[in-house]
């Protein structure tokens, strides 16, 4: 038996009629960049949100970009990121010419640990990065109170946690921006690269929708230099199909995750996911961790179960960021965590059966 | 009447693109699926290039070419004023200069001869464009990179498909960035582009920029890149229009003439040197009162556009580069007076007729 580590195809089956229409109806109108099918996706996006903007972008790494461009983050500001994430979170940052400056993360959540950011603020910083990984928010109430403290910008990566909660309020609404992804893979995804961010401040909307159309709201007419990043009219109209599903499909990744827990929760050499207090977790990933990972990866590969690790290295000690010259002691949580960790196939679509096997493949693993 | 008339154009090839689009969602490998190494081969042969790098946007394809170079902040660009802004907007994106240059009265595109008055210590390249289809003066401006050590960006967004002394547009520099927005020559469906290279170094370098500056793997990032990748669903697009592309330069050919033999006495009809092949991304004419005879047009509903009515230099964007009204007067005249007719390989002789008719009535 194959599992996917994340079932596109099934998914695609159920809503074949409505997202066919949605693309043929694209295409008859010929309308592929621009107008109503991202400008319906915005508003509906921003509405069942709860906030006043959503503009559409390329994808989550530009949404990053974005959003610090119009903070006005540049060449001598400093940005406090996580130290585990996808490279788009610290990348974004170095694209704007700012200094990236990570915190370690909390062993347990793998989140970042809110204890160390304080030490890290400089006079040359500017605002705070969290990344809600995996789905699960990070503690942003106590950012937030770091932020509104030393007078810094919020803006969070949501890329991971559409809908997810802190305390019965959803990530993206704490600070000035949030950012998403809805990279085929996300939790909500189109069928190719596409992005947004929310906000409720009338002007940063303003910037973001012109920036990122090369700095023009009238064709021909730009007030600013900017980028071309939008969100293609297809992928928008893919979305719309899907934002009506999110809020059950990231309960059905909940209701998997705890059926993950109940098969696999008597195995002494793995720890499970932790669920942090006041958090509402919505399971983008479901990331166990055990000290003999490789092992039980290549055992799982053989057994057709996909698995993926998410990030093998802590962001600190890629290649790409050599030059900030960071060690080991910086950051021992994000040195030594990403070598135990190992996500297990996680969809909406998973079954009980396709989790018993994989738990079943995980015992026999360690029985052996 | 549609200025460009993309709804035929999909009727006509609907079994194929449908197929090509329903193979993508189907195998749901939407990212970086076989089919951009397909398009990639595909068009790297077409234009004789060693490699094809498909790109987020045509934009992006810029962006990434210019990176390969490692710019220093105040490492200066030649460019042309006359051009969408993109071509200018990933210079000072990289926190280079761009120093623009006049245009020839005639192609529109770049004068070589005053590129050699912009060159100074710190100029490192030049971005040529291929403005409304046409290529611009390689040879020239080639030579004068030469001499002066410069490296040429080709920006063939319009031009994919043109020839140049019998070679191909996207191989003419040392690397060419072209667009497959949907109203370009080639359009997909949605943003696309594409950068091309023979340089085996800056290829590689490309491809990992183009993913997040990645190493061997996904997750090992080696330098820091952008997220500018094509979507297979767009290049599946592309793969399902490209057979059909060669036949549709022709079309585009006889539709210019045809305008030209009806438009000649009248107005600037575009000219195509004898060593060029055009593509007419746009077939645009130079007009007296252009304002009023878009007006006019629009009454009789025949859609028109203008490219561009204000030259980079003038737009508040670049108003930091303190260039004052009078600058490029080539440019300022022809953004004045240009404006481009409806242009696509469905137009058909009576709606082109009618054109002609109201052109030729508005001036008479
Ligand atoms: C935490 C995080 N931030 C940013 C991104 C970037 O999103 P995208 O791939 O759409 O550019 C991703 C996803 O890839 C992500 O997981
Ligand atoms: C000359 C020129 N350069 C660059 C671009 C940018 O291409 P894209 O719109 O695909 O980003 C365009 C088209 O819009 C163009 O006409």
């Amino acid at each position: 038996m194959i599992i996917p580590f994340v079932d596109l195809k099934t998914q695609y089956q159920n809503l074949k009629p409505e997202i066919d229409k949605a693309i043929e109806d694209v295409i008859s109108k010929t309308m592929f960049i621009g107008g109503t099918y991202p400008e319906d996706f915005e508003k509906a996006y921003a509405e069942k949100y709860g906030v006043k903007h959503c503009i559409s972008v390329g994808n989550g790494t530009d949404a990053i970009y974005i959003a610090l461009k119009a903070l006005n983050i540049g060449l001598g500001d400093e940005v406090i990121t996580t130290s585990v994430s996808w490279i788009a979170t610290s990348e974004a940052i170095s694209q704007t010419g700012a200094k990236v400056v990570f915190v370690d993360i909390e062993q347990d959540s793998l989140l970042i640990d809110v204890s160390f950011i304080e030490k890290k603020i400089t006079n040359k910083t500017k605002a705070i990065l969290p990344v809600h990984l995996y789905g699960q928010p990070a503690k942003i109430d106590k950012i937030k109170e770091l932020c509104d403290k030393h007078n810094l910008y919020l803006v969070e990566d949501c890329a991971q946690a559409h809908f997810a909660e802190f305390k019965r309020q959803r990530v993206g609404t704490f600070g000035d921006i949030g950012t998403f992804s809805f990279y085929p893979g996300k939790n909500l995804g189109a069928y190719g690269d596409a992005g947004g961010v929310i906000t409720n401040n009338d002007e940063l909307a303003k910037f973001m929708r012109m920036f990122s159309r090369h700095g023009s709201l009238v064709k021909h007419q730009h007030e600013i230099e900017g980028i071309n990043s939008r969100m293609d009219a297809i992928q928008a109209a893919i979305l719309s199909v899907k934002l009506p599903h999110i809020l059950d499909w990231n309960k059905q990744r909940f209701d998997n995750a705890c059926l993950y827990n109940k098969h696999l929760k008597d195995i002494k050499e793995i720890s499970l996911p932790k669920i942090m207090a006041d958090v509402s977790h919505i399971f983008h990933l479901y990331v166990i961790k055990t000290d003999r990972r490789d092992k039980l990866q290549k055992f799982l590969d053989e057994k057709g179960i996909q698995n993926g690790v998410h990030y093998p290295t802590g962001l600190p000690f890629l290649k790409a960021y050599d030059y900030l010259g960071h060690k080991e002691e910086d950051f021992p949580n994000a040195f030594n965590e990403p070598k135990k960790i190992l996500s297990l196939p996680m969809s909406p679509e998973l079954t009980e059966e396709q989790i018993i096997y994989v738990s079943n493949a995980i015992k026999e693993f360690f029985e052996k | 009447m549609r200025f460009i008339d993309l709804q035929t154009q999909y009727l006509e090839y609907k079994t194929e693109i449908d197929a090509q689009i329903n193979d993508v969602i189907s195998n749901a490998s939407f990212i970086m699926g076989s089919k951009i190494e397909e398009l990639e081969d595909i068009l790297a042969n077409y234009v004789g290039i060693k490699h094809a790098i498909g790109c987020a946007s045509g934009t992006d394809a810029l962006l990434l070419a210019l990176m390969t170079y490692d710019l220093q902040p105040d490492d200066e660009i030649i460019t042309t004023p006359f051009t969408f802004i993109a071509t200018s907007e990933v210079i000072s994106f990289l926190k280079a200069k761009p120093v623009f240059v006049d245009i020839k009265e005639k192609s529109y595109n770049i004068d070589p001869k005053q590129i050699r008055n912009a060159i100074t210590s710190k100029t490192k390249g030049i971005i040529a464009v291929d403005i409304f289809g046409q290529c611009a003066n390689y040879d020239e401006i080639n030579s004068v990179a030469q001499e002066n050590n410069l490296f040429v960006i080709e920006d063939a967004a319009q031009s994919f498909g043109a020839e140049y002394k019998g070679k191909k547009a996207c191989s003419l520099t040392d690397m060419t960035c072209t667009s497959f927005f949907p109203a370009k020559p080639l359009g997909c469906y949605g943003d696309g582009g594409m950068v091309f290279t023979n340089n085996d170094k800056k290829a590689e370098k490309l491809k990992s920029l183009r993913v997040h500056g990645k190493g061997s793997h996904k997750y090992d990032n080696i330098q820091i890149g952008v997220n500018a990748r094509l979507d297979t669903i767009q290049a599946a697009v592309l793969l399902a229009k490209f057979p059909h592309y060669k036949k549709e330069i022709e079309l585009r050919n006889q539709k210019a003439s045809y305008y030209t033999e009806r438009l000649n006495d009248c107005v600037i009809t575009p000219h195509v040197c004898a060593h060029n092949l055009s593509v007419y991304a746009q077939y645009s004419i130079r007009a007296k009162n252009r304002d009023q005879l878009q007006e006019h047009l629009n009454t009789k509903g025949i859609p028109t556009a203008v490219h561009y009515p204000r030259p980079l230099h003038l737009q508040t964007a670049f108003s930091f580069l303190g260039y004052k009204k009078g600058a490029f007067p080539i440019s300022e005249k022809v953004s004045n007076e240009i404006v481009s007719l409806p242009m696509h390989p469905f137009l058909t002789e009576k709606d082109q007729d009618k054109i002609s008719e109201e052109i030729i009535s508005f001036y008479s």
